[in-house]
């Protein structure tokens, strides 16, 4: 119980610290960040741990977004009423779409998820009585924690961190638990996982199920933070950036998960003084994490003098692909 | 029914495009096994390649169209050498990406070069117009399907009478026994990117007349084309041409019959369906375990 | 008490038969060993007994309850165990993870119960300090060992090992018949064996089934299987004549 406790504690404190002398731009980016990394922790689950290549964790955090907002403006739901009942939803969908999509891999399943997010989008664009269209849904009312409004960047970002470490930990705990194992032990060999007992089937929907939520929670805050949802914010292309963070920070890992998150939210902005050029900049910087640094940010922390792990830590993941046989 | 023979041979004509785009994504996946999500770009830089010729540098067309596909065989010959060889070795998720990075880049870069606003690519049968049972029907659109279906027989003979294409199905099939054999492997994928390089770009000048010529257009078009080759099966030619065809067909006709806001939706719902219930599709082999 | 049954297992493959009317009996505790000439069809009956592959006609039984269509984690729950050619590990878990992965099959223990089970089978088998180690840092036997253990944390009443001794030294195979031998000894373990190693088939098999082309050619002790004539005759082909031994 340490390690999820000493992480749930380390992300708090070090977020507030630096709310303390951030300007509002940066903690706005911050905010965003906090958001984006909720999101990536739950394609851990599913991706990191269970191997799953989904293409349509946007859409989940879409639903969640919007789950909120239409309950809370068209129908007038309180919010912390609504939240619970958007990411139910958005994890009952995932499981019962889960159900035959899980059976594809690869390549295929990325196609799949990635067919999924495109008809959400579609929905989201044309379902103009329910979802606003592409002008999408705006007034969503303001979250309060605990009776105290949270109106600015700064107090929303202490409620985001508390949110991330609690989520954090969470995701620690099945980690390093036999749900945890038994995940890895799908992704590595489902044949195995089979023999060893494993229902890879039930294994396969729980982690997907387990993103979708997260990515439900993402959407919630989201909503909530920027108090208006339109399609634009969940396209397939957002989906590929949580992928894109995942790498980038170190699969199979929570603190890679956060890092990732953090990086590919200001490093667009870091980039913005490249004018238009920035985006091709960025295609061309990801390229390079990818062929040079394959096993992400984390992996950075091989080198470190005290990390020679004779086991692969419950924090810092280790990639298959490293240890062949 | 004129109304009907026009929208079938308008939706011909896109799903030749989207064939086109479909089995130079299928040449690549096949020989390299790399899933190219950059396959839209490619089919954009194709149209831009004629825009720069045809409308910025004013080449007549036969040499303007030349000019442009030897650009694209160029542009595949680099995209051999600095993208797929550093990622060749990569876990599948990191190709996807890498190749989502580079489309990316792709794309802005054309941003870069000709601005955001869309051009019109003229075809040299541009305002002629055909009457066939009725219906008038645009001599460019016609001379798409004619085009293709030339494409495709040159294909043909390429892939089966003469050794090079041989060679290109073999590293396809099995790229150890290739080598055993003394065969030039890594040339043979070359020549498979650039093949695809040169059929996206056949594409591209293709579409540009029917379309506008818009840096995003990209995505959309790889969406199309990703659906095709899944409903007509994923490692199969004839199937990304038949289901590059029934893809342009449905947009076309469930454009118009069905609901023009959801058109899409109906292609890749089909697509879904296609993945749950026969994932190899209309065409392909049973799905083995890859990896 | 038969713990193990197939009857009639037939499998075809196109116009292959690899399986063709298979009968396989095993009792409670009981060393049986299917041999035969590459392609015989032993991995494929070991896979329609695990359930990768169902067969076209016959029966699995375990324990008298069928099992012919179950789902392999199902028949692993049943008491079935299984070690792969080659073996499969989880090459991201460490040691002691991956035999913690059989030995959750116990939904009922604490996570400090499944860590103190699976470390004692570690111990048993000599790999209590590999423990905390990587997969990439043992050796091949070490790895074919760890898979041995997790199979064995997951309380199996019959366990099936495909090839345990192939690329193993002559030192590691002695270590092995060792290991199984005691194993038997101290549970009451059925096994069942493939093998091309015939000194480790011989020395350990208390029945032994014959397999030739999906066919069963014989079926009995070591010493009745060791003079069979149609054995030798698959293994050394026609015009062998015995020279009784």
């Amino acid at each position: 119980m340490r390690i999820p406790l000493a992480l749930a504690f380390g992300i708090f404190a070090i977020g507030l610290v630096l709310s303390a002398f951030l300007s509002d731009y940066n903690l706005r980016l911050l905010n965003l960040s906090v958001i984006a990394a909720v999101a990536v922790i739950g394609l851990n689950f599913a991706f990191g741990y269970a191997g799953l290549i989904s293409l349509s964790h946007a859409a989940f955090v879409g639903m969640g977004a919007y789950g909120v907002a239409i309950l809370t403006t068209k129908f007038g739901w309180l919010p912390w009423l609504a939240v619970p009942v958007a990411i139910g939803i958005t994890v009952v969908f995932s499981a019962l779409i889960g159900f035959p999509l899980l059976r594809l891999r690869g390549h295929y399943l990325a196609l799949a998820t990635l067919g999924l997010n495109v008809a959400f989008y579609i929905v989201a664009t044309n379902w103009i009585e329910l979802t606003g269209g592409t002008n999408g849904i705006a007034r969503i009312p303001e979250l309060s924690f605990l009776g105290y409004p949270l109106a600015d960047e700064r107090s929303f970002l202490w409620f985001g961190l508390g949110v991330l470490g609690v989520l954090a930990a969470g995701a620690s705990l099945i980690h390093r638990s036999r749900y945890g194992r038994a995940m890895m032990a799908v992704r590595d060999d489902e044949i195995a996982s089979e023999m060893t007992g494993i229902n890879t089937t039930v294994v396969k929907i729980a982690a997907f199920a387990l993103a979708a939520g997260c990515a439900a929670v993402a959407g919630c805050l989201f909503a909530f933070h920027v108090r208006f949802v339109a399609p634009e914010d969940f396209n397939y292309a957002h989906s590929i950036t949580y992928l894109a963070m995942l790498i980038v920070g170190g699969e199979g890992s929570i603190v890679g998960a956060i890092l990732g998150a953090i990086v590919l939210t200001f490093l667009p902005e870091w980039l913005r003084f490249l004018g238009t050029a920035y985006l091709a900049f960025f295609g061309l910087l990801m390229l390079g994490i990818l062929i040079f640094l394959p096993t992400g940010i984390v992996g950075l922390g091989r080198f470190l003098p005290w990390r020679r792990p004779k086991r692969p830590a419950a924090i810092l993941g280790v990639r298959s692909t490293e240890v062949s046989s | 029914m004129a109304d009907f023979i026009q929208l079938f041979i308008n939706g011909l004509a896109i799903g030749s495009v989207y064939a086109l785009a479909a089995i130079g994504f299928i040449i690549v996946y096949s020989a390299t096994g790399v899933v190219n999500f950059a396959a839209g770009q490619f089919v954009m830089f194709g149209t831009f390649a004629g825009v720069a010729a045809l409308m910025n540098f004013g080449m007549p067309w036969p040499v303007g169209y030349a000019v442009s596909l030897a650009a694209m065989a160029v542009f595949g010959a680099l995209f051999f050498l600095l993208i797929y060889l550093p990622l060749r070795k990569s876990a599948v998720l990191t190709i996807i990406i890498g190749t989502v990075a580079i489309g990316i880049t792709m794309q802005n870069a054309a941003q870069l070069t000709f601005g955001s606003w869309p051009f019109r690519l003229p075809s040299p049968l541009e305002g002629i117009m055909v009457d066939i049972g009725g219906a008038v029907i645009a001599a460019h659109a016609l001379a798409v399907v004619v085009v293709t279906g030339v494409m495709i027989a040159l294909l043909w003979l390429l892939f089966y009478r003469t050794s090079v294409g041989i060679g290109m199905r073999a590293v396809a099939q099995d790229v150890q026994a290739a080598r055993l054999m003394g065969l030039n492997v890594n040339r043979l994928l070359a020549l498979s990117w650039i093949l695809a390089a040169v059929l996206a770009g056949v594409a591209g000048l293709m579409l540009g007349p029917m379309w506008f010529a818009d840096v995003s257009m990209g995505d959309p078009i790889a969406l199309k084309a990703f659906a095709a080759t899944i409903i007509g099966g994923f490692g199969s030619l004839p199937g990304a041409i038949a289901g590059g065809l029934f893809v342009g067909l449905t947009e076309v006709l469930g454009a118009s019959y069905i609901s023009s806001a959801y058109k899409d939706l109906i292609a890749f719902g089909i697509m879904i369906l296609f993945l749950l219930v026969r994932p190899q599709g209309v065409f392909g082999e049973r799905i083995q375990d890859r990896g | 008490m038969t713990i193990l049954q197939a009857r009639g297992i037939t499998k075809r493959y196109g116009g292959l038969l690899a399986l063709s009317d298979i009968n396989l009996k095993v009792e409670a505790g009981q060393f049986v060993a299917v041999i035969g000439p590459n392609g015989a069809g032993k991995s494929t009956l070991l896979n329609v007994l695990t359930g990768l592959v169902f067969p076209d006609s016959g029966e699995v039984q375990i324990e008298g309850k069928s099992i012919t269509r179950a789902a392999t984690h199902a028949r692993i729950r049943a008491g079935l165990g299984r070690t792969f050619q080659h073996g499969r590990i989880f090459t991201r878990l460490s040691v002691l993870e991956n035999v913690m992965t059989g030995a959750a099959i116990r939904r009922d223990l604490s996570e400090a119960q499944l860590r103190e089970r699976s470390m004692a089978i570690l111990e048993s088998m000599g790999l209590a300090a590999e423990a905390e180690m990587a997969i990439g840092s043992l050796s091949y036997g070490q790895r074919r060992m760890v898979e041995l253990c997790r199979a064995l944390a997951c309380e199996p009443r019959v366990l099936l090992l495909d090839e345990p001794a192939a690329g193993l030294n002559s030192g590691e195979v002695d270590q092995l018949v060792d290991r199984l031998t005691a194993l038997r000894a101290a549970q009451q373990l059925a096994i069942v064996l493939i093998e091309h190693n015939m000194g480790m088939v011989m020395r350990l098999a208390e029945r032994i089934l014959v397999l030739n082309f999906g066919e069963g050619i014989a079926e009995g002790t070591p010493a009745e299987i060791q003079s069979d004539p149609a054995v030798l005759a698959a293994y050394l082909g026609e015009g062998y004549t015995h020279v009784g031994v």
